[in-house]
């Protein structure tokens, strides 16, 4: 585990000493400000605008945080060739691939955490009212999409050289999935066949990160999802990880890298 | 001669910014865009639009706390935004809220995935309403020529959050963009009428409502005879309180024609006959 | 200062700090520290129909504890591949490979040996100091006493001043210097060398010789790849040649060059090549 921890830290110091998180943690503290001090018919007492956007940019920041840093790992490693003197050492592919995966979810859960820090400071500020449990259950549900995104994009590291197609090809799936993902039973329906039962197939077959947007419970002030929902769903988290990164050390675990 | 780099760029800055100023008033004239004094309209050309219904139906969404169905939820021939529909009708809304947007669970991902999404129909109330107003705000930013922003937007401020001063306003920047609205006028005849308690202005603004319509071609007039017959309605009770009996008569005839009830009006009527018939004894123009 | 004259520094660092160590008891002679058996590596082809490209055939090496030794041959003989099988950095197509008696398949096979490549690849957002605790937490190194070597290690490349920078920002010879301490941070039994005295001048190529002496003075093994035949010539115990693919001979130095006037031509009868008859 030490060493799994070890090349953890590396992707954790890889992240903070590029600028990528703080152009966008700016970004995102920038329009939330600005956001919040628009005036609509002289009532200032309206918030839930604002928190719909900054959680909206919360999301779309963390997903490109993670969606970058996880497609550099490997590819970046083969073209610096950095991953000859780490593989000489004596750790496991397979260490590799869960050392990469954990520092890339750590170091998004650190962000998302200043993210969600920001959020409910300026909420709170304007709301006088800080639903912590809430807070945390999002930050956690979308810490956990999070991971069934870094373990797919992994995945597809190990399969496409360059790191821009791998982002590339990964953006347009989740953004895909969180879209449509929900609704693709509906749409196969109406679908003559054989794409009714391909659109089943992908429907049943593919990872529903749709269920980890809790961003209407913290909006609309609604209270807490399902406890043991969240519990099933940090389950089925686990296992599509799990999946993600067993195909991953399948693919890498045999590779030549000298070609 | 050589010149030196300053020189050069300022003598290039000067040709641009010549160059601009002749041209500029030449290219407006190719352009078949609505002119938009404001930044995300000339941004976004017609596509505003688009936007300005998305952030209408954001309103919505808003209104109903994340309770919403999606384009894929939603049989298209019950879509409607509810809360334009339902203004000034209390019993509708309680109705509405009984309403359920989706179907039944189709399949367990269906059933769980519904653990994380909002699936209780509410409404916005005590003074929550307000959080709708930036959608309606940036929509009518957006698409100036939508009148149903403005009139539901002046309902919610007017009716919901006390605001009559904001209502009325941005029912008169809706007026300055739509001139002919006969719906505009309706809700300022309203806010006249119910928040200011003016009469006059009420019927001035619903006569002018009436003028309107009736100028617009039969196959419109045909197709949006609600408003109409609220205008006229309205009319006729508002003379009826004011003792104005052959006035009231004239609008209670002329709802007749449009009204789905016309026997209640028919019914006014008769009582407006009666009473000049036989007056009580009592204040002129009580009808009892 | 510049790069020859830094690595020929550093080297010499290295010969003094060898020499500070407590030599290590003795290893059994001939015991067996790396060892390919029948060795083969196809790389298959990117165009359609064609057979696969050998890069190795049938290798069968030896190296003993405590042995020098030199692995030599032309450009494309198969020499790099040989060293990427045993650093697991490519899979082998048929045969075994082994240190230590272990698989190199088995990341453990690699918890004994250091690794100094030709070229300096590592982490450039790292600082040196960074680097050499980080890989001392794969090797697993207690983490004062890893603190005690980064320090010392530090120290012996002449790199202390810079310790705290990211390595990004260092010259070609410090980022070289960054490479030994690395390769050193185990106290390997085995050192893998790719290259070591490539663009280095005569002195610098020297003291590359003195320091590999003392290695092997310290019981350690060194197996290093090189085209400079001079230096192997001095320094190794046994070399062995490989051209196409084959091991072509194996042996000491002086059983190579026998009948022939040095080691370069006998290299150069055993590779296939004709000299110029002179006229």
């Amino acid at each position: 585990m030490n060493k799994i921890f070890a090349l953890a830290g590396v992707v954790i110091k890889e992240l903070y000493r590029r600028k990528d998180f703080y152009v966008l943690f700016v970004l995102t503290a920038l329009i939330t400000v600005g956001a919040g001090m628009a005036n609509f018919f002289h009532d200032d007492k309206i918030v839930r605008y604002v928190k719909d956007l900054c959680l909206l940019l919360i999301w779309v920041s963390a997903l490109v945080i993670a969606i970058v840093t996880t497609s550099r790992q490997i590819p970046a490693e083969r073209e610096a060739r950095t991953i000859f003197p780490l593989l000489a050492k004596p750790v496991s592919r397979g260490q590799v691939i869960v050392g990469k995966f954990l520092g890339c979810w750590l170091a998004t859960g650190v962000a998302l955490l200043v993210f969600y820090v920001f959020f409910a400071i300026i909420i709170g500020s304007k709301e006088q009212h800080w639903p912590v449990l809430i807070y945390l259950q999002a930050a956690w549900m979308q810490w956990l999409m999070l991971a069934i995104v870094i373990g797919m994009v992994l995945l597809g590291s190990i399969y496409f050289a360059a790191p821009s197609s791998t982002s590339t090809i990964s953006f347009v799936v989740v953004v895909g999935i969180l879209l449509l993902g929900g609704h693709l039973n509906v749409i196969a329906l109406q679908q003559p066949e054989p794409m009714q039962t391909l659109l089943a197939v992908i429907y049943y077959g593919m990872p529903h990160l749709e269920w980890y947007d809790l961003r209407d419970f913290v909006v609309y002030n609604l209270g807490s999802a399902s406890l043991l929902a969240t519990l099933l769903a940090t389950l089925y988290a686990a296992l599509w990880t799990g999946i993600f990164l067993f195909l991953a050390w399948l693919g890498f675990h045999r590779k030549s890298l000298t070609t | 001669m050589k010149l030196s780099p300053p020189v050069i760029l300022a003598a290039l800055l000067a040709l641009a910014f010549s160059l601009a100023v002749s041209l500029a008033p030449r290219i407006d004239g190719w352009s078949n865009r609505d002119k938009s004094n404001n930044v995300i309209g000339m941004m976004f050309g017609d596509g505003r639009k688009l936007f300005a219904n998305h952030f209408f139906t954001m309103a919505d969404v808003y209104f109903h706390s994340g309770y919403y169905p999606s384009v894929f939820d939603r049989n298209a021939s019950e879509q409607k935004e509810i809360i334009a529909a339902s203004h000034g009708k209390k019993e509708s809304e309680e109705d509405e809220k009984k309403e359920i947007f989706f179907n039944q669970p189709k399949d367990w991902v269906d059933a769980f995935g519904r653990n994380f999404r909002i699936t209780q129909h509410t409404h916005l109330e005590h003074h929550d309403e307000r959080e709708i107003l930036p959608w309606l705000r940036l929509a009518a930013d957006l698409d100036p020529q939508k009148i149903e922003t403005f009139t539901v937007g002046a309902f919610f401020l007017r009716e919901h959050l006390n605001r009559a001063d904001q209502a009325e306003a941005f029912l008169r920047e809706g007026l300055r963009n739509n001139p002919d609205s006969y719906e505009i006028l309706f809700e300022l005849g309203r806010l006249y009428q119910e928040s200011y308690h003016d009469l006059n202005r009420a019927r001035n603004a619903w006569e002018l409502g009436v003028k309107k319509f009736l100028v617009l071609p039969e196959a419109v007039r045909n197709d949006n005879k609600i408003v109409y017959e609220a205008l006229v309605v309205n009319l006729a009770y508002l003379e009826k309180e004011a003792g104005h009996w052959p006035e009231a008569i004239r609008w209670f005839e002329l709802g007749i024609k449009v009204s789905p009830n016309p026997a209640a009006l028919q019914q006014q009527i008769n009582l407006i006959h009666q009473n000049l018939a036989a007056p009580l004894p009592g204040a002129p123009g009580k009808l009892y | 200062m510049n790069y020859v004259a830094v690595r020929q520094g550093f080297f010499f660092n290295i010969a003094r700090f060898q020499s500070a160590q407590p030599a290590r008891p003795c290893v059994a002679i001939m015991s067996t520290i790396l060892k390919t058996e029948k060795l083969r590596v196809e790389y298959r082809s990117r165009e359609f129909r064609q057979a696969a490209k050998v890069a190795l055939n049938a290798l069968d090496l030896e190296v003993h504890a405590g042995e020098v030794f030199g692995f030599l041959g032309p450009n494309g003989a198969g020499k790099t591949t040989t060293m990427n099988v045993l650093l697991g950095f490519v899979p082998p197509s048929g045969g075994t490979a082994s240190l230590f008696g272990i698989d190199v398949r088995e990341p453990i096979a690699r918890q004994r040996i250091g690794y100094l490549p030709e070229l300096t690849y590592y982490y450039k957002f790292l600082t040196a100091e960074e680097l050499l605790r980080f890989y001392a937490k794969i090797f697993g190194i207690a983490r004062r006493e890893a603190e005690q070597r980064i320090a010392a290690l530090l120290k012996l490349v002449e790199l202390e001043h810079a310790a705290r920078r990211p390595i990004k920002s260092y010259s070609k010879g410090m980022q070289q210097r960054v490479g030994l301490a690395q390769a050193l941070i185990n106290n390997p039994d085995l050192l893998i060398l790719d290259e070591p005295t490539s663009g280095l001048d005569p002195l610098g190529r020297m003291k590359v010789r003195e320091i590999i002496q003392r290695l092997k003075n310290e019981g350690k093994t060194v197996f290093f790849s090189s085209h400079e035949l001079g230096e192997v010539e001095t320094v190794c115990d046994r070399v062995a040649i490989v051209h196409q693919g084959e091991l072509k001979a194996v042996g000491s130095v002086a059983e190579i060059s026998a009948g022939h006037d040095n080691l370069e031509k006998a290299f150069l009868k055993i590779v296939g090549f004709q000299t110029a008859s002179p006229t």
